[in-house]
């Protein structure tokens, strides 16, 4: 038998009994509905702290190596003394977006004359990296962000609240030199930004000289961070930076080299394989079962089509071909169905609150978004056609390895 | 049997050999108290005022700090920094158990306590929980001498001090106390779990009127650190100088 006349066989015996094949076809729909929703929804969340995250640390990120070994203790005194060279070379480098500098250091915050005990973490980094990149001015609920070369300052707002701060106050910083000498700035509150996660509601944000000063590092910096045109690049990226002179000694490492989410991607990889497997393996089963059920049922028509002549490979290729033709029908279904509620959670997603996140330290958002692409529909689509394959494999090699006189014999 | 003979016969052919030491003249080991109160006699003072260089080598960098100096007994004492330009105007004043500091930059008083006081003055290795203590040995520590050694030349009686109570930074301390001068020409601090965390040598001992010696030249290493040291000296100091009231006061370290 060739295969066009198999393909034409397994189609009109999908139709023959239209309550299996709509019951087969039936969990190919849940199957392959289900992972579209759960496979957006993976995706959005992830893929929204990585955005987040990166956003804030860069795409690319170039420190000494010293200091990411002791970074947990923020050891100031490990910085790049002078920055700018590196600054001018990765610009000038043709993949390059932006680059800017950075310095971190804890600080007490007060408002007025007595020195309080408010903490916050402080970063310094010209205005354009935290309103383009960290996205704060978007995060703005009062005022407006700092601009360069003042001595204005940004307050996340639980660190305004606990201050007692509020716009036009004047603040004072305590932190330390690199040397660990005590050293203070203040400034003019001008924003308070609130984006719900602990990096930014508890932190404080200086321009960038203002940090240098505060830290004695004048023409230094603790990092660069770099961006390129996009984060799926960042490895070649760095791989690419780690050539320029300027940055010889230096670790420059792509955000997803780094240890944290180097483990993290393991992890949502390993979430998705699982949640794949789990859907797949159930609906497999229950194709089997309807399939191995046709089987059964119809032992001595296949007995009269092997001994008309058709072989064992006709006989698997008529059954995965016909739980393949169901699948194709079920997978559209299913992954029209799917794609409605994930749609819905791409734009509206589920408000976690801030309770969740406030105690996050990596950036992440209250709303949580599922993010539906063409990607994830032909994923689950072909899931579909798998769980067909796997779900008929055992029926169909039943099917190859039935005797035609016995089988003839026993439909009697 | 003859083991015994031969002890007994060496036991008594050894008498003469000590009677001839008992001869010799011995050195007097010193009291306790005489010798805490020697150091003390020359270390603390009524008033006094001093030009100080501070030099901090750290990890990176070296950097120097002048300040002007001004003390009176053991609880009251206040420092201007003249250099570098970055803390210049910065002052600190120490009265009872109290520190404070005015920070010029912010126009701002901070009192340092708590954790505060562990860390090094301007990121030095004498840490401002080192500027409060008392230097009357006598008052915080129970003292022993536990033998004698020799300091760059010059020999010292060696003296162990235990803390008298929890409250005091370094519960023990080892002297090398110099015996002509009775300046403490080195000392080891410990923990309490008897780690060592700092080493202070003292050096250029001057003679000052009334005849007081002082040493114009400390070195303070971080044995915890490591690769950190500050050394301490006194271009310029005099004893005994009448000083004005407000210099000890928050007024003075407010005063522009």
């Amino acid at each position: 038998m060739n295969i066009a006349a198999l393909a034409k066989l397994a189609g009109r015996n999908a139709t023959r009994k239209p309550l299996r094949t709509a019951l087969t076809a039936g969990m190919v729909v849940v199957g392959t509905g289900l992972l579209v929703v759960s496979l957006s929804w993976l995706n959005g969340i992830f893929g929204g702290m990585i955005d987040q995250a990166i956003g804030a640390s860069g795409h690319v990120r170039i420190v000494k190596q010293e200091f990411l070994d002791r970074e947990k203790l923020m050891p100031l005194y490990e910085n790049i003394p002078e920055v700018q060279p590196i600054l001018d070379a990765v610009t000038a480098h043709p993949d390059i977006v932006a680059a800017y500098p950075r310095i971190m250091g804890g600080a007490t915050v007060t408002v007025g004359e007595e020195i309080g005990e408010v903490f916050g973490l402080v970063q310094g980094a010209p205005a354009e990296y935290f309103t383009k990149w960290v996205q704060l001015d978007a995060a703005l609920t009062e005022g407006r962000f700092f601009e360069a070369g003042t001595e204005e300052v940004v307050l996340g707002h639980e660190v305004a609240k606990r201050a007692g701060a509020k716009l036009g106050d004047e603040v004072v910083l305590l932190g330390m030199t690199q040397d660990g000498s005590i050293s203070p700035i203040k400034g003019e509150l001008v924003g308070i930004v609130r984006q719900g996660n602990g990096l930014v509601d508890r932190g404080i944000f200086v321009p960038f000289a203002r940090m240098q000063w505060m830290t004695d590092i004048p023409d230094g910096a603790i990092e660069v961070v770099a961006y390129g045109r996009e984060k799926g690049g960042a490895i070649p990226l760095a791989a690419a930076l780690r050539d320029l002179p300027e940055v010889s000694g230096l670790s420059v490492q792509a955000w997803s080299e780094s240890e944290m989410w180097a483990n993290m991607l393991k992890m949502v990889d390993a979430i998705r394989g699982m949640l794949v497997f789990v859907l797949v393996f159930l609906a497999a089963l229950g194709v089997w079962n309807t399939m191995m059920m046709s089987v059964l049922e119809r032992t001595d028509e296949i007995g009269v089509m092997r001994a008309m002549g058709m072989g064992r490979l006709g006989a698997v290729l008529l059954f995965v071909g016909e739980a393949s033709a169901i699948a194709i029908l079920g997978g559209v279904v299913g992954v029209g169905l799917g794609a409605i509620p994930a749609w819905y959670l791409t734009k509206n997603g589920i408000e976690i609150g801030e309770q969740v996140t406030q105690n996050i330290e990596i950036p992440f958002s209250t709303t949580m978004y599922a993010e539906l692409s063409p990607d994830v529909m032909v994923q689950a689509f072909a899931m579909g056609l798998v769980m067909a394959v796997i779900g008929s494999a055992l029926p169909a090699l039943r099917a190859a390895l039935i005797q035609p006189v016995v089988a003839m014999r026993n439909g009697r | 049997m003859h083991k015994t003979l031969i002890l007994i016969a060496f036991a008594l052919l050894s008498l003469p050999a000590l009677a001839v030491g008992q001869d010799a003249p011995k050195e007097e080991l010193p009291s306790v108290e005489d010798l805490l109160r020697g150091i003390d006699q020359n270390m603390v003072f009524e008033t006094r005022t001093a030009t100080v260089t501070m030099t901090v080598e750290g990890k990176r960098r070296t950097r120097t700090f002048t300040i002007q100096s001004y003390g009176r007994g053991v609880d009251e004492s206040a420092m201007l920094y003249l250099a570098p330009s970055r803390d210049k105007g910065t002052k600190m004043l120490k009265k009872g158990d109290e520190l404070w500091m005015y920070l010029p930059s912010v126009d701002r008083t901070q009192k340092i306590s708590g954790h505060m006081l562990r860390q090094g003055m301007m990121g030095s290795d004498v840490s401002y929980e080192d500027m409060m203590q008392s230097t009357e040995m006598a008052e915080m520590y129970t003292a022993s001498i536990t033998g004698q050694e020799s300091v760059d030349g010059r020999p010292c009686w060696v003296m162990e001090l235990v803390a008298k109570d929890d409250s005091v930074s370094y519960p023990k301390r080892i002297s090398y106390v110099d015996k002509e001068t009775l300046i403490p020409l080195k000392q080891e601090l410990f923990a309490l779990s008897g780690m060592l965390l700092k080493s202070w040598t003292m050096g250029a001992i001057k003679e000052f009127e009334g005849g007081r010696k002082f040493p114009t030249k400390m070195v303070i290493t971080d044995e915890v650190k490591k690769d950190s040291r500050t050394t301490i000296e006194f271009p310029e100091m005099t004893f005994g100088i009448e000083l004005e009231e407000e210099v000890f006061s928050q007024r003075w370290l407010e005063r522009k």
